[in-house]
């Protein structure tokens, strides 16, 4: 029996036994990805991720656009951590310009960038609620994100894409009395999020379902060169603000929450961890921060790089440590923008993860690689 | 510019009043009195003032208003009037419209949300009915290698399976569509169809998640069933009776909860299983599996599906009350009906109304009635609640839970029962 | 790259002339600029070790660039992981020199396990021949895998591979992973792949 194939197209040679299960792009548990799982029964024998649904190409419109109007679309792969996620293109951006920045503008950026760490936090722990069936959940931190997104709002003038951060400081100063309002918004933000733990995190169907599922071993995580939550929930300490730590970080006293399990659990819970820590870390900007000050140097309408040079800059983010490797030849746009993802440099654990799990952990395994399809897609 | 009736005649437009004047009578005329007249002779007709009502004169109600209570009451007398109204389908689904709006409600305060809010003029009262209205006008999509009659039917069957479950309820005395003397056991049979619908639809769809739900949804209910049925024969080893009337009746100094606690976490447990609620709703898992055995259904399949679910969600919860609860029993609440409206009538001004035929519905069945909504709609209430607090479990911690956890509590169950029944604490000799 | 002399005035903005000496390592100096001593010392190790197969791009501040030819790349990947400890990659990027006919091919490397190389990346750069009419995975524009030495490029050189047509011998796994299985066009991250309207 012959078939007519489409060029590109094979038949593959399957066991019966075995049934083949695509997981997205439309289905409610997979983000813009799709995830493609062979099982036999309950159990996973093969998955084999497929991004790229959301791929639009920021590094190749990097190239076409100078060093500030590149700001608001680099911005975009991860727009609840937009912060972050332009974070280490700027301080690439102010190296190639030879630019420094004021010291007031390092502490609002600070600032800015855990807030953001926060709100995608939030975010990402919404769907993992939804996603393991609680809704509960889900509704709870997508209700207080609000609040941490008002602070933004208010320091920035837009809720999600905030676009805050240029070369040479930050586009705006705080609005007045804004210490005052986010300590307090940042104070009740913290009590609200340590209510979680007794209805989600010391919930004992959760924990007897994710735990010991998912097992990343402390020299597998290594080996994947996995990052962020993944990273530590195995048992690495490794966070850049301690390891390398960029703008002020060197002068905030920055804990490194580790777990030793490595399952579900642990890198459901230590994300959770790291919000207290942005708390306090705001809390410590707050009060080092200089009460007055410029935030930002004054930059020319279109700055030029010296020559060919290349930079890799990166910061911890939401997710891991994200990193930005920018290549200039003297002109004002760069050469080549390459984002070194935390998602996608997560991404290739999950085929190893997920083999021999059950489909019913399937959820919780492949969200608490707290991964965010769009970013890794770029 | 854009007018709203561009080419509009008033003739016209009272011509096509007319036309549908005239439609309606001509149709009346030929369809809808012969009709009638059908139904009526059907119906069994009572006595009325020393003569048989035929339809002739039921019709007289037109003219004479005071014949209308007492045909009223015939025809409540009538089965289909069970059926059809109350303890049957209209009554276990207006009970079910009321537990999605609570359900809705509750759970949104419970996330700090409002829920359903502008539909209908106070909270959202009539989203129901939208939801409603949208699944009928959505289009059924079949998938186009499905096995097109099972698929047709099993909704439909999943509808009427549940509806024979309601017609076992006893909700007052006396008012129970299937009064049968083996109704516990028909209970266990209606039950055990459920399993072979859910498969039979995710069968029927020929696609992989439905496939996949409807086969956890079958293990899931068979391994449920086991516990489910053990934890109530400690009932019916105390009562002696298969009867769900008797049952219920048994209970009338103190519900059987108080003596078999354990049997009634059994059957709470397998009930929540068996509705697909949260935490035990993998056949629906919808981040593993899309909507599990539902996936392929859509527009008003789904909904009858939904409709299903939850007549069973009240039945179950009917059925809790009926055997662990007390059924109706409760203090007598409802005042008697007022004698001087029975002796004189109801003065209105200058009028006095006399009205034959009252009152309509006993204190006792009123009184039961309202008990036994009292007790359902708590029992309701606590299958709802864990949607809020729990995650979804895993289908091997599942089987676990139902083989080898409540199966052994069952057992226990039935111990303390025959214990009880052999001390002599319960049963003849005993407090009963 | 890394001997740059030329006078940063001639660009740069009056305001900025003045800054305290952070990020100083980098700053082009008249004068032989300091290297710091730790970073040197890797690059040395290699150095050391592979004599002029390999060529030291620059030496700056926790960041070390070592040039190599595409037959050596294994070679030196080997050592960064046996004898410098680094074992992870953190991003492998490709550049298109359509001037040199040339790819280049950077793979930035950290490392988890010594704590003194937290802060560190060695950038490990090569470079594979570029063809005008490129037929990915059938052309010359081909580089050994490094997915035997690091796990974790094995994603990283599959995006490399469909966005710059740079076919990995070797790779367990050469398909397609963010692009349309259907793509049909040039590479898109090449230079001469344009972007419509620009």
């Amino acid at each position: 029996m012959t078939f007519n194939l489409p060029p590109g197209l094979a038949l593959q040679k399957v066991d019966e036994r075995i049934m083949t299960l695509n997981v997205g792009p439309q289905h409610p548990g997979s983000g813009h990805m799709r995830i493609i799982v062979q099982i036999d029964g309950d159990y996973i024998v093969a998955c084999d991720p497929d991004p790229g649904y959301v791929h639009r190409g920021e590094e190749k419109m990097a190239e076409y656009r100078n060093y500030i109007t590149n700001i608001p679309h680099l911005e975009r792969p991860v727009i609840h951590d937009s912060c972050n996620v332009l974070y280490p293109y700027v301080l690439g951006a102010e190296e190639l310009l030879g630019i420094e920045v004021p010291e007031r503008a390092k502490y609002v950026r600070v600032i800015a960038s855990e807030l953001n760490r926060c709100i995608y936090i939030m975010y990402w722990l919404a769907i993992y609620g939804i996603f393991l069936g609680h809704s509960t959940m889900f509704m709870w931190p997508a209700g207080d994100r609000e609040l941490l997104i008002d602070l933004m709002e208010k320091m920035t003038g837009a809720r999600v894409t905030h676009a805050h951060f240029v070369p040479g400081g930050v586009r705006n100063d705080l609005p007045p009395n804004f210490e005052d309002v986010c300590l307090r918004q940042v104070n009740y933000f913290e009590k609200r999020i340590k209510e979680y733990a007794a209805v989600f995190y010391d919930n004992p169907i959760l924990i007897s379902r994710t735990r010991d599922t998912g097992i990343l071993s402390r020299q597998d995580a290594i080996r994947y060169g996995t990052t962020g939550s993944v990273l530590r929930a195995s048992g690495v300490d490794y966070d850049l603000r301690v390891k390398e730590p960029y703008d002020v970080y060197d002068e905030l006293d920055v804990h490194t929450n580790v777990m030793k399990e490595g399952d579900s659990y642990a890198r459901s819970r230590i994300p959770w961890l790291d919000m207290m820590e942005s708390c306090n870390i705001i809390r410590q900007a707050l009060q080092k921060m200089p009460k007055s000050g410029s935030v930002r140097v004054k930059l020319k309408p279109n700055p030029k790089t010296k020559g060919l040079e290349s930079v890799y800059k990166r910061v911890e983010s939401g997710r891991g440590s994200l990193g930005c490797y920018i290549v200039s030849d003297a002109k004002t746009e760069p050469y080549r923008v390459k984002l070194s993802v935390p998602s996608f440099r997560n991404l290739i654990a999950l085929p190893n993860l997920l083999k021999g799990e059950k489909l019913g952990n399937m959820p919780s395994v492949y969200w608490s690689l707290n991964y965010w399809p769009v970013e890794a897609d770029r | 510019m854009s007018v709203i009736a561009p080419n509009f005649k008033l003739s016209e437009f009272i011509k096509s009043l007319l036309d549908n004047v005239f439609w309606i009578i001509f149709i009346v005329v030929l369809i809808g009195i012969p009709a009638i007249m059908m139904i009526l002779f059907v119906i069994e007709m009572p006595v009325i003032d020393g003569e048989l009502l035929t339809p002739f004169l039921a019709l007289t109600w037109i003219a004479d208003p005071s014949r209308i209570l007492p045909i009223v009451k015939a025809f409540m007398a009538t089965d289909i009037f069970r059926v059809m109204a109350f303890p049957g389908f209209g009554f276990a689904a207006l009970l079910a419209a009321g537990t999605i709006f609570i359900e809705r409600k509750m759970l949104a305060k419970l996330q700090l949300r409002v829920g359903p809010f502008y539909c209908g003029k106070f909270e959202g009262i009539l989203q129901l009915m939208g939801d409603g209205l949208k699944l009928i006008s959505k289009e059924i999509i079949i998938p186009a290698k499905a096995d097109k009659p099972i698929f047709w039917a099993a909704p439909v069957l999943f509808v009427a399976a549940a509806a024979a479950f309601v017609a076992f309820i006893p909700v007052a005395p006396g008012w129970v569509v299937a009064d049968v003397d083996m109704g516990l056991l028909g209970v266990f049979a209606v039950i055990g169809f459920f399993p072979i619908i859910t498969i039979l639809s995710a069968w029927s769809a020929n696609s992989k998640f439905p496939f996949i739900g409807g086969i956890r949804a079958l293990f899931q209910m068979v391994s449920f069933e086991i516990p489910l049925i053990l934890s109530l024969l400690g009932v019916v080893m105390l009562t002696g009776s298969l009867n769900l009337s008797e049952i219920a009746a048994s209970q009338s100094s103190f519900p059987w909860i108080v003596f078999l606690p354990v049997g009634a976490i059994v059957f709470f447990i397998t009930m929540l299983a068996e509705l697909e609620r949260i935490p035990f709703d993998l056949p629906e898992a919808e981040s593993e599996i899309v909507a599990g055995w539902l996936t392929e259904l859509s527009g008003m399949m789904y909904g009858l599906v939904q409709l299903g679910t939850y007549l069973k969600l009240y039945a179950f919860a009917a059925l809790f009350v009926v055997v662990f609860l007390g059924g109706w029993n409760g203090p007598m609440v409802v005042p008697p009906f007022p004698a001087e409206i029975l002796e004189k009538g109801i003065e209105l001004g200058p009028v006095t109304a006399n009205i034959p035929g009252l009152p309509l519905f006993t204190q006792d069945m009123l009184n039961g009635t309202l008990w036994f909504v009292l007790k359902t709609v708590g029992v309701i209430f606590f299958i709802l609640l864990p949607r809020g607090v729990f995650p979804r479990i895993r289908v091997d911690m599942l089987l676990s839970l139902g083989w080898t956890k409540l199966i052994g509590l069952a057992f226990v169950n039935i111990f303390i029962a025959l214990g009880l029944l052999y001390a002599g604490v319960l049963g003849p000799g005993g407090l009963q | 790259m890394s001997t740059e002399t030329e006078n940063p005035s001639a660009d740069a903005k009056p305001e900025i002339k003045t800054p305290p000496a952070k990020p100083a390592a980098n700053k082009p100096e008249p004068t032989p600029v300091e290297l710091p001593a730790f970073e040197k010392s890797i690059s040395d190790k290699i150095v050391e070790k592979f004599g002029d197969k390999v060529e030291v791009a620059f030496v700056k501040e926790d960041r070390v660039r070592i040039n190599v030819d595409k037959e050596n790349v294994h070679d030196v990947a080997e050592f960064i992981r046996d004898g410098l400890n680094y074992d992870h990659v953190e991003s492998v990027s490709g550049v298109d020199y359509p001037q040199d006919n040339e790819i280049e091919v950077v793979y930035h490397i950290g490392s988890y396990t010594d704590s003194s190389l937290a802060r560190q990346i060695l950038v490990l750069a090569t470079r594979a021949p570029r063809e005008t009419n490129p037929i990915p995975g059938n052309d010359a524009t081909r580089l050994p895998t490094l997915r035997d030495v690091f796990y974790s490029v094995e994603f990283h050189e599959r995006e490399v591979f469909e966005m710059f047509g740079v076919f990995f011998e070797g790779h367990p796994d050469n398909r397609r992973l963010l692009l349309p299985e259907d793509w049909a066009d040039l590479p898109p991250l090449r230079k001469d792949f344009a972007i419509k309207g620009r």
